[in-house]
């Protein structure tokens, strides 16, 4: 029985034996998903390793902020101490010029009020658009958040006769004078505090300018510069646009009574590369992002939304699907786990491990008893994966150094074709051997022509980033006061990755540092060209065909590089040695499976998704879902009578233009479903008319027709 | 995006058409053909060098970010259905277009025809154009079809070269048209002749055809072609022909028998097939929702058996709430309700939205409730507004809430802003079922259906059956009376004071306060409208198309 249709209700509520209150006795049960996949052990480790992410994440996001934010926050606590000097009646208020993607500012927002919260007053009010469509709702919420807010927690102790009649204060009590009467409660009346408190500024926040309705903040700041002499506050408004949008709304009078100081944050742009630099594309992460799938999320990010929110959660769905269901993914995992996880893993998920396609290649480099041992003694398996999975950690470790050094050489060439940022690089770098790419030659190829100041500089901006690197693994020594000079001819890369392949290279960069900074830089040009030539040419300085005769011969003139020529071309060959040592695709890695995610289509689909084409596809071609035998079309336009009847139905009124006539239509389709009938019985057919006038009805579902009152029994197309 | 972005690569080619008309040629006003997309590759050098500009700059786009526009590298990819396929404007729709495509469809079919005397093709075309009603020809007049002759005869002279591949089926069959107005009822030998000069030409223009399809290989980009758009909306005259459904005999068919629909055998295990492969699925989407993402289902067919499955199987031990989104009169509020008062056993429901959202957030996490809201038709009629849709999103947003809804209409992404896709945090599902949306159409006036009225006469004979034997005479006059004067142009509708002696005269009524009591009834069904006129006499009229009224006095009077 359908429970769920009817002509009187269109909300159905199924409780399912929930009642209120009931849960809180279910205290053991509390993660109610959970239970379902927490023994898998692949769940584990996914939420281990997300919950890492979000915590970086958070770091970082502090990190970013925190500049505006005291910035911002400094002003608050000026405006709040000199609100003497203020004129009457004159709002101070801070602009947060947030940029284009409001989703994201929720975070930014919350941060502010915390930093607030801890730093300035207890009293702020957040109000967005959608809570306030007239001036008395803006009102109303702005007094109950700054009565009601967190104060009500936070000094519920030693405050509770003074909170308690207010808290019974109804939202629709909440005026601007209650809001009076209740601060001058707090701040004039000699209350039994220990302390008289500061005049507390109250911050009112407006997240989102532009949605507002102009004349209801119009009235707002009106209202409150009538109270600003009494109360201190402080007006925040985060604007998407520009400040322009603050001065088009507001006529003179009312932005004459705000005092308006500008804060500006980072673009979008610059917070994503940050994210991305910081917390995915680095070893500590071991969830990695093919390429590719690099390469989607970057470009539904640039565009189609701006949104770094909305880029990390595409990330953690790339996550949820590499993990999902798939124990092996379990190893996906820190270094120092990997053991532990190795040994749990069943000899199901070791055959599983055994089919990956990367397992391949490296068996064929193995002899013939390692590849039977491999192959029957599970746990000699387990030990070559430890093995493996421990090499591949140590390969990404110098694989985004590396990455990183290539992005410092090669950011400020012309003609950059690597890219410029680290994610850039990183999508060339993952997809194939770079070094093996034309347009890394051409980086070297340009890196050759440097000048030595620019590469002092590049070469130690490397070095900064190589001692960062080990500082993580292990605090740096001091520096090696002096690498033995003489070791640039041996300057051979060991075959090992990881930390000795970057301590190596560290010593290998000091010592061309130093060979480039002391080059000298002067050639010597073997003359064979007579002196008193020369003086000639000097003597008359008009002569153009003279010029261009010293000219051509000047090329033809042996020139001896210069030290620094000489030295720059072995660090250039140097690096490109370097690089192709540490830039290897991760598919070439074994066992690269369980640490890259590569699924990118299946994910790419679930991210954007493409409703319009889903339906076209199935209305033109339905083969194509259905792989039925009776509907192969010759091509995507042809019609036969064994289509359902949508796809008919849709096929004949693509023919038409903007009016389709219903009786056509309707013959139409009866020819094609029975086209050896006699004409006037087809059509007459109940049958037929039921298939099409259910058709019908579900292409107007669908929106492809409406009804057409003008003329009758016709209908019109609304599309192409 | 934004997700709402669909796959489909479009690029406007304004420049090009600008270029491409020339200005003697507005001058002159003469429509310059509109040409396909092909067209623009294959003819014109000058467009292909530009259009290799654009791409080579963007190679180099990377030195200077700010000049030449980024292109995305992974957004797009093979299987992506192409947005020529979907948004390309038909050069002009003739109504022979269908006429042609059904005659294609047959012939083409390996069906053999059962009488040898007569080809199918012979068969459709008189069909069409024999059947003793239509005469196709009837409907362009005159001086429209000259317009298109005269232009037709401009291509010719302009683009002698091209006029032969590109002119598509309309100019294709426009000459034949004219043929037709000679002689309205060809005989079935002239019409061979015609499929005889048709079919070379067919031939032809199938040519460029395929090259269109290689130019799709080597670059899936699709110009869109503004003139085109201009020249199908150009003429105002709608060029279908007149006639209406009052031909079928047997109009007013039974809605409910839609069940005896039958499908293939072979279809029928597919669609089971595609349904087995969705509810593979099922786990997956519990996954996905309990790392608080929403779902989202798309594709052809009703997934709503889909859902209820799903329901049944995964969330018996949660509490759920079903949105029918295609019912006619829902509200926002009658959702927010549910949820408040009948689940969370409060008295009211706050006003403001944001408050309610918060009311819910802080129920639900201290009773650590997670409610699954299943949204069939998220884009229903009633949620189309942005106030229900902002509202579902904060629901959505709410981590003990997981919803997950099904959209059908394609227009469907185009609800949801980037805000409010940022709340909803759907990730989409392909679930093409091609099952029969029945519930969802129950409820709409379908446009045959309503045309043929059955569900107004049902219910009109269901309010007269309970009517009194007085109540029904008086209805019957009222009835009767707008039959007769239906020819009447502005008709007004019966006086009160004529019906009221009719009635009288029948012994229906014995007074003026009778009659106005039984009206009342029919006003409060609606039966009947009241209308005043200027002179203040009260006019009764039946709000009920005529042709319907004919049908419901037929059983009555018979």
């Amino acid at each position: 029985m359908d429970t769920t249709a009817s002509v009187s209700k269109g909300v159905f509520l199924f409780t399912n034996g929930f009642k209120k209150g009931k849960g809180i006795k279910k205290k053991s049960e509390q993660p109610l998903f959970e239970k379902m996949f927490m023994k898998e052990p692949w769940y584990e480790t996914y939420k281990q390793n997300w919950n890492y992410i979000e915590q970086q994440l958070q770091d970082l996001h502090h990190k970013s902020y925190s500049v505006l934010l005291n910035n911002v926050v400094d002003y608050i606590k000026y405006s709040g101490i000199n609100e003497t000097a203020t004129l009457e009646g004159v709002i101070p208020s801070a602009t947060l010029l947030t940029g284009v993607n409001q989703p994201d500012h929720v975070s930014q927002f919350t941060a502010l009020i915390d930093i607030i919260r801890d730093e300035v007053t207890p009293h702020v009010a957040l109000v967005n658009s959608q809570d306030a469509p007239s001036i008395k709702h803006l009102v109303e919420n702005t007094v109950w958040q700054l009565i009601n807010g967190k104060t009500a927690l936070e000094n519920y102790d030693e405050e509770d006769e003074h909170i308690s009649p207010t808290k019974k204060l109804r939202k629709s009590q909440c005026t601007m004078k209650a809001l009076k009467n209740w601060y001058e409660s707090r701040h004039q009346s000699p209350t039994k505090k220990k302390t008289l408190p500061l005049k507390k500024p109250l911050v009112i926040i407006i997240p989102d300018f532009e949605s507002f309705n102009c004349s209801v903040l119009q009235d707002f700041v009106m209202i409150v510069s009538g109270y600003v002499s009494i109360m201190p506050i402080v007006l925040v408004f985060g604007v998407a646009t520009s400040v322009s949008a603050l001065h088009n709304s507001f006529p003179y009078h009312v932005s004459s009574k705000l005092l308006i100081k500008v804060f500006h944050s980072h673009s979008s742009v610059v917070y994503m590369n940050q994210v991305l630099e910081d917390i995915f594309l680095t070893h500590t992460c071991p969830f990695q992002l093919s390429g590719k799938a690099f390469e989607l999320l970057t470009d539904v990010f640039l565009f189609y939304d701006f949104s770094v929110t909305g880029l990390i959660q595409s990330i953690k769905y790339c996550m949820m699907e590499h993990f999902y269901g798939d124990n092996l993914q379990s190893l996906c995992c820190d270094r120092e786990q990997l053991e532990e996880l190795i040994m749990k893993l069943s000899a199901e998920d070791l055959e599983s491990i055994r089919q990956l396609m990367s397992f391949r290649p490296f068996l064929e480099q193995q002899d013939c008893r390692t590849k039977i041992k491999l192959f029957e003694d599970d746990n000699f398996f387990r030990e070559a994966l430890y093995h493996e999975l421990d090499r591949h950690h140590d390969y990404l470790y110098s694989f985004y150094m590396c990455l990183r050094l290539l992005c410092v050489f090669v950011k400020d060439l012309p003609k950059n074709t690597l890219g410029k940022t680290v994610r850039e690089i990183y999508t060339k770098c993952s997809a194939e051997c770079v070094t093996e790419t034309t347009a890394f030659k051409d980086c070297m190829q340009l890196l050759k022509f440097q000048s030595q100041f620019k590469m002092v500089e590049s070469i130690k901006n490397a070095l900064k980033i190589i001692n960062s690197y080990l500082q993580v693994v292990s605090p740096v020594k001091p520096l090696l006061t002096s690498p033995t000079k003489n070791n640039s001819n041996n300057l051979s890369l060991n075959d090992d990755l990881g930390q000795n392949f970057v301590k190596s290279l560290r010593v290998h960069l000091l010592t061309f540092l130093r060979q480039i900074e002391n080059a000298n830089t002067e050639t010597t040009v073997l003359t064979n060209v007579s002196p008193e030539a020369d003086g000639n040419d000097e003597n008359v300085p008009g002569n153009r065909y003279k010029l261009k005769e010293k000219l051509l011969k000047a090329t033809r003139v042996d020139r001896v590089q210069s030290e620094f020529e000489m030295v720059r071309s072995r660090f250039v060959s140097y690096l490109e040695d370097m690089f192709s040592k540490g830039l290897q695709s991760a598919r070439t890695q074994p066992f690269h499976e369980i640490l890259l995610f590569t699924d990118v289509s299946n994910v790419r689909k679930n991210i954007i998704g493409s409703p319009r084409g889903a339906v076209h596809t199935a209305l033109s071609n339905p083969v194509h879902y259905l792989q039925c035998s009776c509907c192969q079309l010759p091509s995507s336009d042809s019609v036969t009578e064994s289509l359902p009847d949508v796809c008919l139905a849709y096929k004949l009124h693509r023919e038409c233009g903007m009016y389709i006539n219903l009786y056509d239509w309707l013959q139409a389709f009866a020819t094609v479903l029975h086209p050896d009938e006699e004409d006037d019985q087809r059509h007459q057919h109940p049958l037929t008319q039921l298939r099409f006038t259910r058709a019908v009805a579900e292409l107007q579902f669908l929106g492809f027709i409406k009804s057409y009152k003008r003329k009758t029994d016709h209908v019109m197309r609304l599309t192409w | 995006m934004s997700s709402s972005g669909s796959g489909i690569r479009l690029r406007f080619s304004v420049e090009d058409s600008a270029s491409n008309s020339s200005p003697s040629r507005r001058t002159t006003r003469v429509r310059v053909k509109p040409k396909k997309f092909g067209d623009f590759l294959d003819l014109t050098p000058t467009k292909q060098q530009t259009y290799k500009d654009i791409s080579s700059s963007d190679e180099e786009s990377d030195n200077e970010p700010n000049e030449a526009p980024q292109k995305p590298t992974a957004l797009f990819c093979n299987d992506d259905v192409e947005g020529q396929d979907m948004f390309k404007f038909k050069s002009r729709h003739t109504k022979h277009d269908l006429q042609n495509k059904v005659r294609a469809a047959i012939s083409n079919s390996p069906k053999p025809t059962d009488s040898p005397m007569k080809t199918p093709r012979k068969l459709v075309h008189s069909a069409l154009l024999n059947s003793p009603h239509v005469k196709v020809t009837e409907a362009t007049p005159k001086h429209v079809k000259d317009i298109i002759k005269k232009r037709i005869i401009n291509e010719v002279d302009s683009d002698s070269a091209e006029s032969d591949f590109s002119g598509g089926s309309s100019s294709d069959f426009v000459p034949e048209d004219s043929n037709h107005e000679t002689d309205s009822a060809p005989s079935s030998a002239s019409s061979e002749d015609e499929e005889e000069t048709q079919q070379p030409k067919r031939a032809v223009a199938k040519v460029p055809k395929s090259k269109d399809n290689k130019t799709k290989v080597n670059d899936s980009e699709y110009f869109v072609t503004p003139d085109n758009y201009f020249m199908m909306h150009s003429s105002k005259k709608i060029a279908t022909s007149d006639h209406t459904l009052a031909r079928l005999k047997n109009l007013n068919i039974d809605e409910n028998e839609t069940e005896n629909i039958e499908l293939s055998s072979e279809h029928k295990n597919c669609i089971n097939n595609l349904c087995q492969t969705h509810k593979q699925l099922f786990n997956k989407w519990l996954y996905v929702m309990s790392e608080n993402f929403n779902i989202i289902l798309y594709g052809i067919g009703s997934k709503r058996s889909l859902l209820q499955q799903f329901q049944k199987q995964k969330l018996k031990d949660f509490p759920c709430i079903v949105v029918n989104g295609f019912f006619p009169s829902l509200t926002i509020k009658s959702i927010l309700e549910t949820i408040v008062i009948d689940l969370l056993e409060n008295n009211t429901v706050p006003s403001n939205i944001g408050d309610v959202v918060n009311v819910i957030d802080t129920q639900l996490t201290e009773n650590q409730m997670e409610l699954f809201l299943i949204v069939h038709n998220i884009d229903g009629t009633m949620l189309r507004n942005s106030k229900a849709q902002s509202t579902l999103a904060s629901l959505s947003q709410i981590r003990n809430i997981h919803t997950i809804a099904t959209i059908d209409h394609i227009n469907a992404p185009l609800l949801w802003d980037h805000n409010k896709l940022s709340k909803f945090k759907f990730t989409w599902w392909d679930v093409t079922t091609f099952m029969p949306y029945i519930e969802e159409t129950s409820y709409e006036n379908s446009l045959m259906t309503h045309r043929s009225g059955a569900l107004q006469l049902s219910s009109l004979k269901s309010v007269y059956q309970s009517l009194t034997s007085n109540a029904k005479g008086i209805f019957k006059i009222i009835i009767e009376y707008q039959l007769e004067n239906q020819k009447q142009a502005h008709y007004q509708g019966l006086p009160f004071k004529d019906l009221y002696s009719k009635c009288r005269e029948q012994f229906l009524v014995s007074s003026d306060l009778a009659l106005r009591a039984q009206l009342t009834e029919f006003l409060d069904h609606k039966l009947v409208k009241m209308k005043r006129t200027y002179d203040g006499s009260e006019n009764l009229v039946i709000p009920i198309d005529n042709v319907l009224l004919q049908q419901f006095l037929e059983p009555q009077i018979g």
